[in-house]
């Protein structure tokens, strides 16, 4: 089924480019500014004076992302793994030693927001989250290894060789940012299973996951009360912002209260277009809203796997499937925090969140994902 | 470049189908949420975002007997400022703390305090308000309200109490029947942001107030401030501390009138009236103290003090040798001036003795060695027997807060000597309501009565919600007894120690006192006299006390007097017609006469006929010698002695 580009090139007449994705895509980022402006403007309001501040923020950098989107997806998404010409270095090397740097940099001297130091500062710009940048490096780099010798993945060996080139990464992100490194974790497990043949060690390294990440939970105080949070939200005096999102969840009932009508996001839910922005989708448009965005990422996902399964080679498959893994289980657990169902972690909804970093790296991912797209033989 | 292998492609599908396994479970999560729990949840969150704010209920009005108001309410309004929507605080504290008055520093402290919402003065005047209003000021409120209002000032103040910021009766008649009159609040329930900021047009629930109920009274506007006069004069004449005075219908125990005298500004509580502010001039007060003397000028002292009533209480005594039979009105006594009750030689008020005399003459005199010896003869048991009867043991049950019981001494204390004391009202403590009322009962034909102010209670549209009644009980005394001691308390007006209250015209019976303050020789006494008329059928029951009058202390020579006022400007206005007798027509010169028409005559032509009529004073006004206009008009009916005013050309 795969051809080899050269066929490819020659048949650029043929090619495919997934437009119901692009349509996906397009309308995500479109709701998720409704959304924003929903969720935002009486917070905007009644600290900068002006109601569409965070719309107009998130407009810029949504539409910057969506212009990089279509300028990526046109490109050959081979040339990440094909040496530069002048300084003969692979774009992904350069990608992955470039994250080092800046996770080490944002670690020295970040800006610390919300009692986190995950940012540094641009200036006019606003804020840049390397861990952001880090999950398309990731993502990209995993592939390359995996797919230099993908047979290696068959045995436990195969799969700590793909750790070791991780691990620098996700250790960087770890000591800052539990939730991120969770996410980039889970992105290199779902590359390396897609790529293995044997399954049985996944089996011992989930429960190898699951043993540290228990002992990080009990090495750190502040995580340890994340579970009492989550047991006792109701009583739990730290419970306030999750219950204040089951607060408004639960008051959308079925129909949900009307676009603009909620009640919670005004003051009761803090920075409500952040990651708690799912609750109060859910209190203006009831059960049938929040199912429905559900089903919306659902397609998409399912795009994303029609793509990484026909895509031209193994390389393109397991992007693919990063960019799969990396959508659904940030949906996933952004979900799973807002219902309760998880303890609380922060990690923002994709497409929907307010967040430059977030948005523009998710949309630069899309525009990988089209550019395999763009590289199937069309059937047709 | 690696192919893309088929367990590559399941190893995906797997993946995918683990996503979709996962979205499931959460999409029936958010249904167990959203459907299930939504109810539960909904209603926390609602609660969260709901403030209440209370209406204040409009306070029920005091009403006297004749339906005139004398505690209603008046409009004011309370400002208060939402920090959040604020918009230009400068202007803000500038207009506020022009317009009320209130220091620049301090409207700032308000205003710049981070609250949700701060008051910053309440019971501000409605024209202040209105002028707050339009400017329109954003984040400034201004919320309606009602304050307390005695159109009286002062009258009554004892009686019918204050009420407080929380509407709640303080004193007096305000918190004897607050439950009535405070009303219920009602609420305004909007919504709120977080940051307390009501959201506008969002659904209020409100619940509207109930208005307090009106009470309707005995007493009498009219009356009170005659009674308040006289009270006035009395104690600025005699340099007194202060007069008690009580006008009460004997028949049922609806009080007319009630005088503390120095009364209190009811408007203005808390501020120390002259007389006591004048004791303690320059002197820095602890606020206990102030609290301490505040506490004190609202004391209604007619119910709270007791004193001994002196020789008031031998009315007491008198009925019950009268009931007992062991005095008859002709059996004689002779006082020497004292008695010796066992080693203990007791005196008389008159030094010399009032020598022989009969019963009705030793009332009359007030002969103390008279009533120790009926005492005597009535024995203790009997006397506290008629003591209890008349209630002198246990509080009269007036409808006001504070009420005193008697001081007596223990029945098995009581010798020879004690009884001899307590004949003529000595030795033992009662409040001047309990004299009044067992003085009542005594008149009245044997009942006693619960002394009482509240009549009924109506709704604000005057449907009727309660009528208040009190317990009348007989007391045991005859109507044969009740009928003798009116004639003898008619003797001591007509004919006695209590002449200064006679009145012509009107029969009234009385005692005097003169009761010596503890500790005796101190040279502090209190006057008082115990009236009622018409003596045949009293109407109406009155009792003064004055408290350390300076010179002249006697009960008959300065209280009696008082009562006379009282009675002359009442008893018409109460409808109880004067009667002259044939004696009081001569002596008084009591009848009228037709006047006669001045008008074109002369000085000498007038000179004449002046000597036909018996004018009073006569002013002739103008140098001329023909009479241009005269007073009363010709024709007129005027009663003999009237002054008589003449002008000339």
């Amino acid at each position: 089924m795969s051809r080899t580009a050269g066929e490819m090139n020659k048949r650029k007449m043929h090619s495919y480019y997934d437009y119901s994705l692009l349509f996906l895509t397009l309308f995500l980022v479109c709701f998720g500014l409704v959304m924003i402006y929903s969720t935002s403007s009486y917070n905007a309001q009644r600290v900068y004076g002006n109601a569409t501040y965070y719309l107009e923020r998130q407009a810029l950098l949504g539409g910057a992302g969506i212009l990089i989107m279509l300028f990526v997806s046109k490109i050959d998404y081979r040339i990440y793994i094909t040496n530069l010409p002048i300084i003969k270095i692979k774009p992904v090397t350069f990608l992955y030693f470039l994250c080092i740097g800046l996770q080490i940099y944002v670690l020295l001297f970040g800006e610390v927001i919300n009692g986190a130091k995950r940012w540094i500062s641009l200036g006019p710009l606003g804020s840049f989250q390397p861990s952001e940048l880090t999950k398309i490096a990731v993502i990209l780099f995993t592939s390359y290894i995996v797919q230099l010798a993908p047979r290696r993945l068959d045995k436990f060996v195969g799969f700590l060789r793909v750790v070791f080139f991780i691990a620098p990464l996700l250790g960087l992100i770890v000591i800052e940012n539990f939730s991120t490194a969770l996410v980039v974790g889970v992105i290199m497990v779902a590359i390396c299973f897609v790529a293995s043949k044997k399954k049985g060690y996944f089996v011992i390294s989930a429960i190898l996951l699951v043993a540290a990440g228990a002992l990080f939970i009990i090495l750190e105080p502040y995580r340890s009360e994340r579970i009492m949070v989550w047991r006792n939200v109701e009583t739990h005096p730290k419970g306030y912002q999750i219950l204040q999102g089951l607060y408004a969840i639960a008051s959308g009932g079925v129909f949900g209260k009307g676009l603009g009508e909620s009640m919670q996001k005004l003051g009761f839910i803090p920075e409500s277009h952040n990651d708690m922005i799912f609750s109060v989708i859910c209190e203006e448009l009831g059960l049938f809203g929040a199912f429905a965005l559900i089903l919306l990422f659902i397609l998409l996902i399912w795009r994303v796997f029609i793509i990484a399964i026909n895509a031209p080679d193994l390389y393109g498959g397991l992007i693919a499937t990063g960019v799969l893994a990396h959508i659904a289980v940030q949906v996933l657990i952004n979900i799973a925090v807002v219902t309760n169902t998880i303890p609380s972690t922060g990690i923002p909804l994709p497409f929907i969140s307010y967040g430059g970093s977030s948005v523009m790296v998710i949309l630069f991912e899309m525009g990988i994902v089209l550019s395999i797209s763009n590289q199937i033989k069309a059937e047709r | 470049m690696a192919r893309n292998r088929t367990y590559n492609r399941r190893n995906i599908f797997i993946v995918v189908n683990v996503i979709i396994l996962a979205a499931i479970f959460l999409t029936i999560r958010l249904g167990y949420l959203m459907i299930l729990k939504s109810e539960d949840y909904a209603a926390q969150a609602k609660a969260l975002h709901e403030r209440e704010r209370a209406i204040k209920a409009e306070r029920g009005k005091i009403f006297d007997r004749n339906g005139i108001e004398i505690a209603t309410n008046k409009p004011v309004c309370t400002i208060s400022v939402i920090r959040s929507q604020i918009t230009d605080p400068e202007k803000v504290i500038q207009v506020l703390s022009d317009l009320l008055g209130l220091s620049e520093e301090r409207v700032r402290k308000r205003v710049e305090k981070v609250s949700s919402i701060e008051r910053i003065k309440s019971n501000v005047d409605k024209e202040i308000a209105d002028k707050i209003r339009e400017y329109d000021l954003d984040g400034v409120m201004v919320d309606e309200d009602y304050k307390r209002y005695y159109p009286y000032d002062s009258l009554a103040s004892k009686v019918i109490g204050f009420t407080g910021g929380d509407n709640q009766g303080i004193i007096g008649l305000e918190v004897k029947y607050d439950e009535f009159l405070k009303g219920i609040d009602g609420t305004i329930l909007t919504l709120t942001t977080a940051h307390g900021k009501e959201i506008e047009n969002a659904a209020e629930d409100r619940i509207e107030p109930q208005a307090g109920n009106d009470l309707y009274l005995s007493l009498d506007v009219n009356i009170q401030k005659y009674a308040e006069q006289a009270a006035l004069k009395v104690m600025e004449a005699k340099n007194a501390n202060n007069v008690k005075l009580i006008v009460m219908n004997p028949q049922n125990g609806e009080i007319y009138a009630m005088v503390n005298v120095p009364e209190f500004n009811l408007n203005d509580p808390y501020t120390l009236i002259d007389e006591i502010a004048a004791q303690y001039e320059g002197e820095a007060l602890s606020s206990e103290k102030e609290m301490e003397l505040l506490n004190g000028m609202w004391r209604n002292a007619c119910l709270s003090d007791t004193y001994e009533p002196g020789s008031a209480f031998k009315i007491v005594t008198a009925t019950a040798a009268l009931e007992e039979g062991v005095v008859s009105l002709t059996d004689s006594f002779f006082c020497p001036g004292y008695k010796k009750v066992e080693d203990r030689i007791i005196r008389c008020h008159k030094a010399g003795g009032h020598g022989s005399q009969n019963f009705v003459d030793g009332i009359k005199n007030s002969c103390n060695p008279v009533f120790m010896e009926i005492g005597a003869r009535v024995g203790v048991d009997n006397m506290y027997k008629y003591f209890e009867q008349l209630g002198l043991f246990r509080k009269t049950g007036i409808d006001l807060p504070g009420e005193a019981n008697s001081i007596m001494h223990k029945k098995e204390n009581i010798k020879a000597v004690e009884l001899a004391t307590m004949s003529f009202g000595q030795s033992f403590q009662i409040t001047p309501l309990q004299l009044l009322t067992a003085a009542s009962a005594i008149v009245n034909g044997g009942n006693l009565v619960t002394p009482h102010f509240g009549i009924e209670v109506k709704a604000p549209d005057g449907r009727k919600i309660k009528t208040l009644d009190y317990n009348i009980s007989s007391s045991g005394i005859s109507k044969e007894t009740s009928e003798t001691m009116k004639q003898l308390l008619e003797a001591v007006v007509s004919d006695g120690t209590g002449k200064r209250a006679y009145l012509p015209g009107f029969r009234i019976g009385g005692k005097t006192a003169t009761s010596e303050k503890l500790p005796r020789r101190t040279g502090r006494y209190i006057s008082s006299f115990i009236g009622f008329a018409p003596a045949d059928d009293p109407q109406v029951i009155a009792i003064v006390l004055i408290d350390e009058p300076q010179g002249i202390y006697y009960g008959g020579t300065i209280a009696a007097p008082v009562i006379a006022e009282v009675f002359d400007n009442i008893l018409p206005y109460l409808g109880v017609e004067a009667r002259y007798s044939e004696e009081e027509i001569e002596k008084f010169q009591i009848g009228s006469f037709e006047m006669p028409d001045f008008i074109g005559k002369t000085r000498s032509e007038v000179k004449e006929l002046l000597k036909i009529y018996d004018f009073g004073e006569l002013y002739s006004i103008g140098e001329g010698d023909v009479v241009i206009e005269q007073f009363p008009l010709p024709g007129e009916m005027v009663e003999l002695k009237s002054d008589l005013i003449l002008y000339f050309n």
